[in-house]
Protein backbone atom coordinates (compact mmCIF):
# COMPACT_ATOMS: atom_id res chain seq x y z
CA UNK A 1 0.00 0.00 0.00
CA UNK A 2 1.39 3.39 -0.90
CA UNK A 3 2.39 6.29 1.72
CA UNK A 4 -1.35 8.07 0.64
CA UNK A 5 -3.03 5.07 1.06
CA UNK A 6 -2.22 4.67 4.30
CA UNK A 7 -2.19 7.95 5.75
CA UNK A 8 -5.76 7.95 4.72
CA UNK A 9 -6.82 4.99 6.19
CA UNK A 10 -4.76 6.04 9.53
CA UNK A 11 -6.75 9.70 9.44
CA UNK A 12 -10.42 7.95 8.69
CA UNK A 13 -9.53 5.39 12.08
CA UNK A 14 -8.83 8.83 13.61
CA UNK A 15 -12.16 10.67 12.55
CA UNK A 16 -13.99 7.64 13.71
CA UNK A 17 -12.03 7.48 16.91
CA UNK A 18 -13.14 11.11 17.50
CA UNK A 19 -16.74 10.35 16.69
CA UNK A 20 -16.73 7.81 19.19
CA UNK A 21 -15.02 9.71 21.95
CA UNK A 22 -16.36 13.24 21.82
CA UNK A 23 -19.34 12.90 19.31
CA UNK A 24 -17.07 15.41 17.27
CA UNK A 25 -19.53 16.66 14.40
CA UNK A 26 -16.40 18.01 11.73
CA UNK A 27 -15.01 14.46 12.25
CA UNK A 28 -18.52 13.36 11.02
CA UNK A 29 -18.99 15.73 8.22
CA UNK A 30 -15.46 14.70 7.23
CA UNK A 31 -16.47 10.89 7.22
CA UNK A 32 -19.76 12.07 5.37
CA UNK A 33 -17.61 14.31 3.03
CA UNK A 34 -15.48 11.23 2.07
CA UNK A 35 -17.81 7.98 2.22
CA UNK A 36 -21.15 9.50 1.67
CA UNK A 37 -20.85 9.51 -2.03
CA UNK A 38 -19.26 5.90 -2.07
CA UNK A 39 -22.22 4.68 -0.15
CA UNK A 40 -24.72 6.03 -2.90
CA UNK A 41 -23.37 4.64 -5.42
CA UNK A 42 -23.49 1.55 -3.61
CA UNK A 43 -27.23 2.07 -3.27
CA UNK A 44 -26.78 2.36 -7.11
CA UNK A 45 -25.58 -0.57 -8.14
CA UNK A 46 -27.58 -2.51 -6.09
CA UNK A 47 -30.32 -1.03 -7.60
CA UNK A 48 -31.69 0.48 -4.55
CA UNK A 49 -33.55 3.35 -6.84
CA UNK A 50 -35.47 0.71 -8.90
CA UNK A 51 -37.44 0.50 -6.03
CA UNK A 52 -37.80 4.02 -4.79
CA UNK A 53 -35.86 6.91 -5.98
CA UNK A 54 -34.79 8.35 -2.83
CA UNK A 55 -33.31 5.18 -1.55
CA UNK A 56 -29.87 5.35 -2.27
CA UNK A 57 -30.04 8.67 -0.30
CA UNK A 58 -31.68 6.99 2.69
CA UNK A 59 -29.11 4.71 2.96
CA UNK A 60 -26.45 6.87 2.93
CA UNK A 61 -28.41 8.70 5.98
CA UNK A 62 -29.31 5.44 7.63
CA UNK A 63 -25.54 4.28 7.31
CA UNK A 64 -24.01 7.39 8.69
CA UNK A 65 -26.66 7.09 11.51
CA UNK A 66 -25.04 3.64 12.23
CA UNK A 67 -21.62 4.73 12.23
CA UNK A 68 -22.75 8.00 14.56
CA UNK A 69 -24.12 5.17 17.00
CA UNK A 70 -21.56 2.24 17.12
CA UNK A 71 -18.67 4.63 16.27
CA UNK A 72 -17.20 2.82 19.55
CA UNK A 73 -17.10 -0.42 18.23
CA UNK A 74 -14.64 0.72 15.51
CA UNK A 75 -11.49 -0.30 16.26
CA UNK A 76 -8.24 0.35 13.76
CA UNK A 77 -6.76 -2.94 14.98
CA UNK A 78 -9.44 -4.98 12.91
CA UNK A 79 -10.29 -3.06 10.54
CA UNK A 80 -10.24 -0.51 7.51
CA UNK A 81 -12.55 2.42 8.33
CA UNK A 82 -13.39 1.33 4.34
CA UNK A 83 -14.11 -2.49 5.18
CA UNK A 84 -16.01 -1.22 8.45
CA UNK A 85 -18.16 1.11 6.54
CA UNK A 86 -18.38 -1.58 3.71
CA UNK A 87 -20.03 -3.84 5.92
CA UNK A 88 -22.28 -1.57 7.43
CA UNK A 89 -23.88 -0.21 4.77
CA UNK A 90 -23.96 -3.90 3.26
CA UNK A 91 -25.99 -4.73 6.32
CA UNK A 92 -28.11 -1.72 5.87
CA UNK A 93 -28.94 -2.47 2.80
CA UNK A 94 -30.09 -6.37 3.13
CA UNK A 95 -32.41 -4.67 6.30
CA UNK A 96 -33.47 -2.04 3.96
CA UNK A 97 -34.49 -4.77 0.86
CA UNK A 98 -36.13 -7.13 3.43
CA UNK A 99 -38.62 -4.11 5.32
CA UNK A 100 -39.85 -3.34 1.50
CA UNK A 101 -39.76 -7.40 0.75
CA UNK A 102 -43.20 -9.55 2.36
CA UNK A 103 -40.73 -11.91 3.11
CA UNK A 104 -40.03 -10.82 7.18
CA UNK A 105 -38.53 -12.47 10.18
CA UNK A 106 -37.24 -10.93 13.26
CA UNK A 107 -33.78 -11.33 12.49
CA UNK A 108 -31.59 -8.23 11.55
CA UNK A 109 -28.74 -8.07 9.37
CA UNK A 110 -26.84 -7.56 12.35
CA UNK A 111 -28.00 -10.40 14.14
CA UNK A 112 -26.17 -12.88 11.04
CA UNK A 113 -23.51 -10.52 10.10
CA UNK A 114 -22.16 -9.58 13.16
CA UNK A 115 -20.34 -6.57 13.91
CA UNK A 116 -18.97 -7.31 16.89
CA UNK A 117 -17.48 -11.12 16.33
CA UNK A 118 -14.21 -11.40 17.13
CA UNK A 119 -11.53 -11.35 14.12
CA UNK A 120 -8.85 -9.87 16.48
CA UNK A 121 -6.62 -12.64 15.63
CA UNK A 122 -6.72 -11.47 12.01
CA UNK A 123 -5.45 -8.03 12.35
CA UNK A 124 -4.46 -5.27 10.92
CA UNK A 125 -1.13 -6.47 9.05
CA UNK A 126 -3.03 -9.06 7.31
CA UNK A 127 -5.88 -6.62 5.67
CA UNK A 128 -3.36 -3.96 4.71
CA UNK A 129 -1.76 -6.88 2.90
CA UNK A 130 -5.14 -7.93 1.23
CA UNK A 131 -6.12 -4.60 0.43
CA UNK A 132 -2.75 -3.47 -1.08
CA UNK A 133 -2.53 -6.51 -3.06
CA UNK A 134 -5.57 -6.59 -4.59
CA UNK A 135 -5.20 -2.75 -5.64
CA UNK A 136 -2.10 -3.77 -7.33
CA UNK A 137 -3.53 -6.95 -8.98
CA UNK A 138 -7.49 -5.28 -9.86
CA UNK A 139 -6.51 -3.81 -13.27
CA UNK A 140 -4.04 -6.71 -14.24
CA UNK A 141 -7.38 -8.84 -14.17
CA UNK A 142 -8.84 -9.84 -17.16
CA UNK A 143 -11.86 -8.03 -18.00
CA UNK A 144 -14.29 -10.31 -17.63
CA UNK A 145 -13.20 -11.40 -14.30
CA UNK A 146 -13.01 -8.25 -13.20
CA UNK A 147 -16.56 -7.70 -14.06
CA UNK A 148 -18.10 -10.25 -12.46
CA UNK A 149 -16.16 -9.54 -9.35
CA UNK A 150 -17.65 -6.20 -9.17
CA UNK A 151 -21.20 -7.44 -9.57
CA UNK A 152 -20.85 -10.57 -7.08
CA UNK A 153 -19.46 -7.34 -4.56
CA UNK A 154 -21.41 -4.22 -4.90
CA UNK A 155 -24.62 -5.51 -7.22
CA UNK A 156 -26.87 -6.97 -4.90
CA UNK A 157 -26.31 -10.37 -7.35
CA UNK A 158 -25.66 -13.78 -6.03
CA UNK A 159 -23.74 -16.15 -8.62
CA UNK A 160 -27.29 -17.67 -10.25
CA UNK A 161 -28.41 -13.84 -11.00
CA UNK A 162 -25.10 -12.20 -12.66
CA UNK A 163 -25.42 -15.83 -14.48
CA UNK A 164 -28.58 -15.20 -15.68
CA UNK A 165 -27.75 -11.43 -16.18
CA UNK A 166 -24.79 -12.08 -18.47
CA UNK A 167 -26.05 -15.39 -20.14
CA UNK A 168 -23.39 -17.71 -18.83
CA UNK A 169 -23.79 -21.07 -17.11
CA UNK A 170 -23.98 -20.85 -13.26
CA UNK A 171 -20.11 -23.17 -13.52
CA UNK A 172 -18.87 -20.70 -15.23
CA UNK A 173 -19.42 -17.39 -13.25
CA UNK A 174 -18.39 -19.33 -10.19
CA UNK A 175 -15.45 -20.36 -11.69
CA UNK A 176 -14.34 -16.96 -12.95
CA UNK A 177 -14.92 -15.74 -9.22
CA UNK A 178 -12.65 -18.16 -7.59
CA UNK A 179 -10.07 -17.21 -10.79
CA UNK A 180 -10.22 -13.63 -9.66
CA UNK A 181 -10.30 -13.79 -6.10
CA UNK A 182 -7.51 -16.40 -6.37
CA UNK A 183 -5.32 -13.77 -8.51
CA UNK A 184 -6.22 -10.85 -6.17
CA UNK A 185 -5.22 -12.65 -3.16
CA UNK A 186 -2.21 -14.90 -4.38
CA UNK A 187 0.24 -13.11 -2.07
CA UNK A 188 -1.74 -15.34 0.83
CA UNK A 189 -1.22 -18.55 -1.03
CA UNK A 190 -3.89 -20.84 -2.68
CA UNK A 191 -4.42 -22.94 0.29
CA UNK A 192 -5.89 -20.07 2.26
CA UNK A 193 -8.68 -19.62 -0.58
CA UNK B 1 -12.90 -26.71 14.64
CA UNK B 2 -14.99 -28.20 12.27
CA UNK B 3 -14.24 -30.42 9.35
CA UNK B 4 -17.49 -29.64 6.86
CA UNK B 5 -17.28 -26.28 5.92
CA UNK B 6 -19.98 -24.03 3.19
CA UNK B 7 -18.49 -23.71 -0.42
CA UNK B 8 -16.08 -20.77 -1.48
CA UNK B 9 -19.23 -19.11 -3.84
CA UNK B 10 -21.35 -19.50 -0.52
CA UNK B 11 -18.22 -17.97 1.25
CA UNK B 12 -18.80 -15.25 -0.81
CA UNK B 13 -22.35 -14.53 -1.44
CA UNK B 14 -22.47 -14.57 2.39
CA UNK B 15 -20.02 -11.63 2.46
CA UNK B 16 -21.75 -9.51 0.33
CA UNK B 17 -24.82 -10.08 1.47
CA UNK B 18 -26.00 -11.66 -1.93
CA UNK B 19 -27.04 -15.00 -0.24
CA UNK B 20 -30.77 -16.06 0.90
CA UNK B 21 -32.03 -15.34 4.41
CA UNK B 22 -32.14 -18.46 5.42
CA UNK B 23 -28.60 -19.86 3.71
CA UNK B 24 -26.84 -16.51 5.48
CA UNK B 25 -28.46 -17.97 8.51
CA UNK B 26 -26.96 -21.31 8.37
CA UNK B 27 -23.77 -19.73 7.18
CA UNK B 28 -23.47 -17.60 10.00
CA UNK B 29 -24.04 -20.23 12.41
CA UNK B 30 -21.09 -22.19 10.91
CA UNK B 31 -19.11 -19.59 11.64
CA UNK B 32 -19.56 -19.41 15.17
CA UNK B 33 -17.36 -22.66 14.95
CA UNK B 34 -15.56 -22.43 12.31
CA UNK B 35 -12.57 -19.74 12.50
CA UNK B 36 -11.18 -20.34 9.05
CA UNK B 37 -14.40 -19.84 7.60
CA UNK B 38 -14.57 -16.47 9.81
CA UNK B 39 -11.27 -15.71 8.18
CA UNK B 40 -12.24 -16.22 4.81
CA UNK B 41 -15.15 -14.33 4.98
CA UNK B 42 -12.82 -11.33 6.79
CA UNK B 43 -10.56 -11.48 3.54
CA UNK B 44 -13.55 -11.27 1.20
CA UNK B 45 -14.83 -8.23 2.92
CA UNK B 46 -11.40 -6.29 3.06
CA UNK B 47 -11.61 -7.55 -1.04
CA UNK B 48 -14.69 -6.35 -1.33
CA UNK B 49 -14.14 -2.59 0.42
CA UNK B 50 -11.12 -2.17 -2.32
CA UNK B 51 -14.32 -2.08 -4.95
CA UNK B 52 -16.34 0.00 -2.82
CA UNK B 53 -13.75 2.73 -2.71
CA UNK B 54 -12.87 2.58 -6.23
CA UNK B 55 -16.47 2.85 -7.54
CA UNK B 56 -17.49 6.14 -9.50
CA UNK B 57 -18.95 8.25 -6.64
CA UNK B 58 -22.40 9.66 -6.73
CA UNK B 59 -23.08 13.08 -5.94
CA UNK B 60 -24.84 13.74 -2.90
CA UNK B 61 -28.43 15.91 -2.32
CA UNK B 62 -27.90 18.92 -1.07
CA UNK B 63 -28.28 19.80 2.77
CA UNK B 64 -27.86 16.27 3.37
CA UNK B 65 -25.06 16.56 6.03
CA UNK B 66 -27.80 19.30 8.03
CA UNK B 67 -30.59 16.53 7.40
CA UNK B 68 -28.68 13.92 9.34
CA UNK B 69 -27.35 16.12 12.62
CA UNK B 70 -31.25 16.93 12.56
CA UNK B 71 -32.11 13.38 12.72
CA UNK B 72 -29.70 12.29 15.04
CA UNK B 73 -30.42 15.58 17.74
CA UNK B 74 -33.87 13.67 17.54
CA UNK B 75 -32.58 10.82 18.78
CA UNK B 76 -32.85 9.39 22.27
CA UNK B 77 -29.07 8.92 23.88
CA UNK B 78 -28.07 5.75 22.46
CA UNK B 79 -29.04 2.83 25.80
CA UNK B 80 -25.86 1.24 27.24
CA UNK B 81 -25.73 -2.37 25.22
CA UNK B 82 -26.78 -4.55 27.33
CA UNK B 83 -24.03 -7.16 27.47
CA UNK B 84 -24.72 -10.38 25.69
CA UNK B 85 -25.47 -13.31 27.65
CA UNK B 86 -23.62 -16.75 27.51
CA UNK B 87 -25.82 -18.66 25.45
CA UNK B 88 -26.58 -22.67 24.55
CA UNK B 89 -26.69 -21.97 20.95
CA UNK B 90 -25.62 -19.15 18.62
CA UNK B 91 -26.93 -15.94 19.25
CA UNK B 92 -28.26 -15.88 16.38
CA UNK B 93 -30.42 -19.41 16.70
CA UNK B 94 -31.16 -18.51 20.37
CA UNK B 95 -33.08 -15.11 18.54
CA UNK B 96 -34.99 -17.41 16.13
CA UNK B 97 -35.90 -19.60 18.44
CA UNK B 98 -36.66 -17.29 21.36
CA UNK B 99 -34.54 -19.16 23.56
CA UNK B 100 -36.61 -21.49 24.32
CA UNK B 101 -37.30 -24.98 22.05
CA UNK B 102 -40.03 -26.22 23.94
CA UNK B 103 -42.56 -23.77 22.66
CA UNK B 104 -41.89 -24.52 19.22
CA UNK B 105 -44.11 -26.38 16.92
CA UNK B 106 -42.60 -30.02 16.71
CA UNK B 107 -43.14 -32.74 15.06
CA UNK B 108 -42.12 -36.47 14.28
CA UNK B 109 -41.94 -37.09 10.25
CA UNK B 110 -39.18 -39.95 11.40
CA UNK B 111 -38.72 -42.33 14.25
CA UNK B 112 -36.60 -41.05 16.69
CA UNK B 113 -36.25 -37.69 14.85
CA UNK B 114 -38.47 -34.36 15.63
CA UNK B 115 -38.52 -31.43 13.52
CA UNK B 116 -39.56 -27.45 13.83
CA UNK B 117 -39.79 -25.21 10.78
CA UNK B 118 -38.95 -21.71 11.78
CA UNK B 119 -39.46 -20.02 8.39
CA UNK B 120 -39.52 -19.69 5.03
CA UNK B 121 -37.14 -17.51 2.67
CA UNK B 122 -37.78 -15.18 0.29
CA UNK B 123 -36.46 -18.43 -1.87
CA UNK B 124 -38.33 -20.90 -0.93
CA UNK B 125 -35.87 -22.53 1.54
CA UNK B 126 -36.84 -23.51 4.64
CA UNK B 127 -35.04 -23.26 7.96
CA UNK B 128 -35.67 -25.37 10.30
CA UNK B 129 -34.60 -27.20 14.00
CA UNK B 130 -33.76 -30.99 13.88
CA UNK B 131 -33.83 -32.67 17.47
CA UNK B 132 -32.28 -36.49 17.50
CA UNK B 133 -32.60 -37.72 20.73
CA UNK B 134 -28.72 -39.43 22.02
CA UNK B 135 -28.11 -42.88 20.11
CA UNK B 136 -31.15 -42.48 18.53
CA UNK B 137 -31.20 -44.21 14.66
CA UNK B 138 -32.94 -42.29 11.87
CA UNK B 139 -34.51 -44.85 9.58
CA UNK B 140 -32.87 -45.04 6.28
CA UNK B 141 -33.78 -42.36 3.91
CA UNK B 142 -32.82 -40.24 0.65
CA UNK B 143 -32.75 -36.70 -0.05
CA UNK B 144 -34.42 -35.49 -2.99
CA UNK B 145 -33.62 -32.07 -3.19
CA UNK B 146 -30.69 -30.50 -1.82
CA UNK B 147 -30.49 -30.40 2.18
CA UNK B 148 -28.28 -28.88 4.75
CA UNK B 149 -27.61 -29.63 8.27
CA UNK B 150 -25.60 -27.68 10.40
CA UNK B 151 -24.90 -29.40 14.26
CA UNK B 152 -25.42 -26.93 16.58
CA UNK B 153 -24.97 -29.40 19.78
CA UNK B 154 -24.11 -32.93 19.99
CA UNK B 155 -23.53 -34.79 17.29
CA UNK B 156 -24.38 -38.04 14.57
CA UNK B 157 -22.93 -40.53 12.43
CA UNK B 158 -24.08 -42.14 9.03
CA UNK B 159 -22.42 -44.25 6.61
CA UNK B 160 -20.61 -41.04 5.35
CA UNK B 161 -18.82 -40.15 8.53
CA UNK B 162 -19.84 -38.50 11.85
CA UNK B 163 -20.02 -34.72 12.54
CA UNK B 164 -19.71 -32.28 15.28
CA UNK B 165 -20.89 -28.97 16.21
CA UNK B 166 -20.64 -26.77 13.37
CA UNK B 167 -20.13 -29.26 10.57
CA UNK B 168 -22.26 -27.65 7.61
CA UNK B 169 -22.72 -31.04 6.19
CA UNK B 170 -24.15 -30.85 2.34
CA UNK B 171 -26.95 -33.58 1.15
CA UNK B 172 -28.77 -34.44 -1.71
CA UNK B 173 -30.40 -36.83 -3.84
CA UNK B 174 -27.29 -39.44 -4.05
CA UNK B 175 -27.39 -39.59 0.48
CA UNK B 176 -29.08 -42.52 1.06
CA UNK B 177 -28.46 -42.60 5.27
CA UNK B 178 -29.78 -43.35 8.42
CA UNK B 179 -28.16 -40.91 10.65
CA UNK B 180 -27.77 -41.84 14.42
CA UNK B 181 -26.99 -39.21 17.39
CA UNK B 182 -23.79 -39.74 19.46
CA UNK B 183 -24.75 -41.79 22.59
CA UNK B 184 -23.06 -39.09 24.80
CA UNK B 185 -26.23 -36.32 24.33
CA UNK B 186 -28.88 -35.32 22.27
CA UNK B 187 -28.07 -34.11 18.94
CA UNK B 188 -29.26 -30.54 17.84
CA UNK B 189 -29.35 -29.02 13.98
CA UNK B 190 -30.16 -26.26 11.96
CA UNK B 191 -31.57 -27.45 8.56
CA UNK B 192 -32.00 -25.91 5.12
CA UNK B 193 -34.48 -28.00 2.95
CA UNK B 194 -35.27 -26.53 -0.64
CA UNK B 195 -37.69 -30.29 -1.33
CA UNK B 196 -39.56 -32.55 0.36
CA UNK B 197 -37.34 -35.62 1.82
CA UNK B 198 -38.40 -39.11 0.87
CA UNK B 199 -38.31 -42.09 2.59
CA UNK B 200 -37.27 -45.28 0.59
CA UNK B 201 -38.07 -48.03 2.79
CA UNK B 202 -40.75 -50.34 1.96
CA UNK B 203 -43.55 -48.26 1.84
CA UNK B 204 -41.67 -45.97 -0.48
CA UNK B 205 -44.11 -42.96 1.12
CA UNK B 206 -42.99 -38.77 0.21
CA UNK B 207 -43.23 -36.69 3.11
CA UNK B 208 -41.54 -32.87 3.78
CA UNK B 209 -41.13 -33.21 7.20
CA UNK B 210 -42.29 -29.80 7.59
CA UNK B 211 -45.82 -30.65 6.25
CA UNK B 212 -48.21 -32.52 7.77
CA UNK B 213 -48.77 -35.13 5.90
Amino acid sequence: MTEQQLQEREHYASLLEKVAESQDTLAFQGIYDHFGPMIKAFGVSSGLHYQGDHLPEELVQEVMMTIWRKAGQFDRRKAAPSTWIFTIARNQRIDMLRKLSKYQNDVDADDVWDLEGDTDLFGEVRETRIQAHVKSELNKLPIEQKQIVAKVFLEDKSHQEVASELNLPLGTVKSRVRLAMQKLKTQLGATEL
Amino acid sequence: MSNWHPSHDQLIEFSTGTGSSAMSIAISTHLHFCQACRLQVSDTESMAAVFFEQQTEADLDAGGFDKLMERLKQEPAPAPQPKRAPSRFPPVVEKLIHQDTESLDWRSPMKNLRVSRLFTDETGLILGLHHMRSGGRVPHHTHRGNEISVVIEGGFSDEMGSYGPGDFIHLSKEHHHSPQADADGDCWMLSLVEAPVRLTGPLGWVLNPFIKA
